[in-house]
């Protein structure tokens, strides 16, 4: 597979992860506000 | 595949049982709270973190890549080992505030930096990020153990991953940060033996100091033994401008926070550190003992070169360290120097586990899901995260093999889009949450465009390195820069809070002035006796110390200096070279000023800071059951 692509593709997966911990931040935020 | 004797089974399990056994004796203290299962209760002196964080930073694929550098690059490939040097000014900047915060994790400290929604969701942003990055790099040290595992005894791949690590498991699962520390101390002492021993005896196996550096020039490659043989300004394989922008990340990336991939992993040691001075000592140190053991690997990949001069597969040459240990090292000592593997890979496996168990526990659980969990539910909590991420680790080694590969690069790229707020989040008191914010989510974006898109479409050529470096940074300014300016700042009394709390370094002076207003700090302190100022002071009181003055800059100035000092200098007295003697005299020289120009001032530092920790400590903890304003 082209390595940019693939470069990508492994950076967006790690971003998952952050936007999943964001998502539950938010929620919080908003059950505490 | 490795002959094993009996004697060598006894050395490897004597160690095994020797680190394991030492982690787990303290599984007592770990038990007893949050505090102790992830800080060890922030009472280290400075040695046990410097050892750890050397010990972390020996993977088992570390001497891969560092062997693959030298080999292919010579001696200038010790530069690619200079990123470590940001703990050259982090200890006597970022590690001295982020030890003053009291923050447990990087995440909270961003709770602590900014304020209300934003410094939440950058929070959980990071929590999750440091969750997953802890698994990946679980799982890629994982596989490199297969490696080296199938290398020496034929074993297939996933049984290298899964039995070590599942070893370490069992002490980080009892002892928690205790046992990782203190199992550090020990792993550390035995990797460094065998790093040593192993050199020695690969440098007298090519011939000694003098025929290896004969032989070299021989063969007509003496730029090797050059660290500055460059190729040209920007081309070839060693350009001028990637050494300057390397040096530009590491040296500079010191005053940040989050600036190398590596600073999550000293955040813990900075505060699990007993005090300020003790949190600057250990980084320093640290980084030190890493870049000596990087000089001793450079003189033997050489002597490996000199060898084996005709490798052309980095896989096949990236085994060089691991291939001097099994093949030069007589009956006996090659159970030491697989009992030193083991020590390298359960130190990184077990601080892994313990920092992403951290980030679940305190980030996600605590704060967001069970504010108001007691301690041994704490901890019980940490224990189930620690093996959650054990076993997501055995997946991701076995299962994302190539993807893992080419996510090494893209984590350097995601570090150039986020390297500049990562400085100014620590020095500019305007950077907002927002700002921050905007500048991870526009590097993704602004990533697939340089990296893939435009290079698809023919639109931008194919950069170098150091190239996409500067452009993801510029691009990533233009977002997160006007997104900065166009929103509020954060709320003074916030700003005001963590000034007093950290004394930052930088642009801070509105924020400064407002504290001074309020009657929170003096202003200008100088006192009466000392005056004219000497040009280096000595005696502190606990008011002065506060402020940054010239014996800072002196140490920050040094520090680098030193590090490089000690990097070459010691390469080049293990080839018996004379430059080699001068420059570590000159390293020994600017340390010893370093520690009397800034001691003083870091004591007074520390007793003045453990004098209010208490009580910084007790609205740290209301703020985190929601019941003080973020």
């Amino acid at each position: 597979m082209d390595k940019g692509l693939v470069t990508v593709i492994g950076m967006s997966i790690a971003y998952a992860a952050s936007f999943l911990g964001m998502g539950l931040a938010w929620w919080s935020w908003r059950r505490r506000r | 595949m490795i002959e094993f004797s009996a004697l060598d089974w006894i050395w490897s399990l004597a160690f095994l049982l020797l680190m394991v056994g030492g982690a787990f004796f303290f599984y007592r203290l770990a038990r007893r709270s949050e505090s102790d299962f992830f800080l060890a209760g922030r009472s280290l002196p400075w040695w046990l973190p410097a050892s750890s964080v050397f010990s972390t930073h020996t993977a088992t694929d570390t001497p891969m890549w560092v062997t693959g550098v030298i080999y292919a690059h010579g001696l200038r490939g010790l530069w690619y080992t200079f990123f470590t040097a940001w703990t050259a000014i982090g200890a006597f900047v970022s590690a001295r505030i982020f030890r003053r915060s009291l923050a447990y994790t990087q995440a909270e400290w961003q709770s602590l930096r900014f304020g209300g929604l934003g410094a939440e969701l950058l929070r959980g942003w990071l929590a999750g990020w440091q969750f997953f990055m802890n698994m990946f790099i679980l799982g890629w040290v994982g596989m490199a153990m297969g490696k080296v595992c199938s290398l020496a005894f034929g074993w297939p791949i996933w049984a290298g991953l899964v039995l070590p690590s599942a070893i370490t498991a069992i002490y980080t699962l009892a002892a928690g940060y205790w046992g990782v520390v203190m199992g550090d101390f020990l792993q550390g002492i035995v990797a460094v033996f065998a790093i040593v021993l192993v050199s020695l005896v690969a440098i007298y196996a090519a011939g000694g100091p003098a025929e290896i550096t004969a032989r070299i020039a021989e063969m007509g490659q003496s730029w090797r033994l050059d660290p500055f043989a460059f190729t040209g300004w920007s081309e070839g394989d060693f350009p001028a401008l990637w050494w300057l922008t390397m040096l530009v990340i590491a040296v500079v990336g010191g005053f940040g926070m989050g600036t190398s991939i590596d600073w999550y992993v000293e955040a813990q040691r900075i505060q699990s550190s007993r005090s300020v001075r003790d949190a600057s000592y250990g980084l320093w140190a640290g980084g030190l003992v890493t870049l000596v053991r990087n000089a001793f690997w450079g003189a033997s990949i050489l002597a490996f070169f000199v060898l084996l001069p005709d490798i052309q597969n980095p896989a096949d040459y990236e085994l060089g360290w691991f291939r001097l240990g099994f093949e030069l090292l007589p009956a006996g000592l090659v159970g030491v120097f697989f009992g030193a593997i083991l020590a390298i890979h359960l130190s990184t496996i077990s601080s892994h586990l313990n920092l992403g168990a951290l980030y679940f526990t305190r980030d996600l659980y605590q704060r967001y899901l069970h504010p108001e969990a007691g301690e041994r539910r704490l901890v019980w909590v940490g224990r189930a995260a620690t093996l959650v991420l054990l076993v997501g680790s055995f997946f991701y080694g076995l299962m994302m093999e190539e993807i893992t590969r080419w996510l090494i690069f893209a984590l350097w790229l995601m570090m150039a889009g986020i390297w500049l707020p990562n400085i100014l989040q620590v020095v500019w008191w305007r950077f907002n949450a927002w700002g921050y914010l905007s500048s991870w989510i526009a590097n993704l974006g602004v990533s697939w465009l340089v990296v893939w898109i435009l290079p698809a479409f023919g639109i931008l050529p194919p950069l170098a390195d150091h190239q996409q470096f500067w452009l993801l940074m510029g691009l990533g300014a233009v977002v997160f820069l006007p997104m900065t300016l166009l929103t509020r700042p954060e709320p003074m009394d916030h700003l005001v809070r963590y000034y007093v709390m950290t004394r930052p370094l930088g642009w801070w002076r509105p924020v400064h002035q407002e504290a001074v207003r309020r009657g929170l700090i003096a202003e200008d302190p100088r006192p009466a006796e000392q005056s004219p100022r000497p040009l280096i002071r000595r005696k502190w009181s606990a008011d002065e110390a506060q402020a940054w003055s010239r014996e800072d800059w002196i140490a920050i100035l040094l520090s680098p200096l030193v590090y490089g000092c000690v990097l070459f200098g010691l390469v080049r007295l293990l080839l018996l070279q004379s430059s080699g003697a001068w420059l570590l005299l000159a390293a020994v020289a600017g340390s010893m000023a370093i520690y009397w120009v800034i001691d003083p001032k870091l004591r007074a530092v520390s007793v003045e800071y453990e004098r209010q920790q208490s009580v910084y400590a007790t609205a740290l903890a209301r703020q985190m059951k929601w019941e003080a304003d973020g």
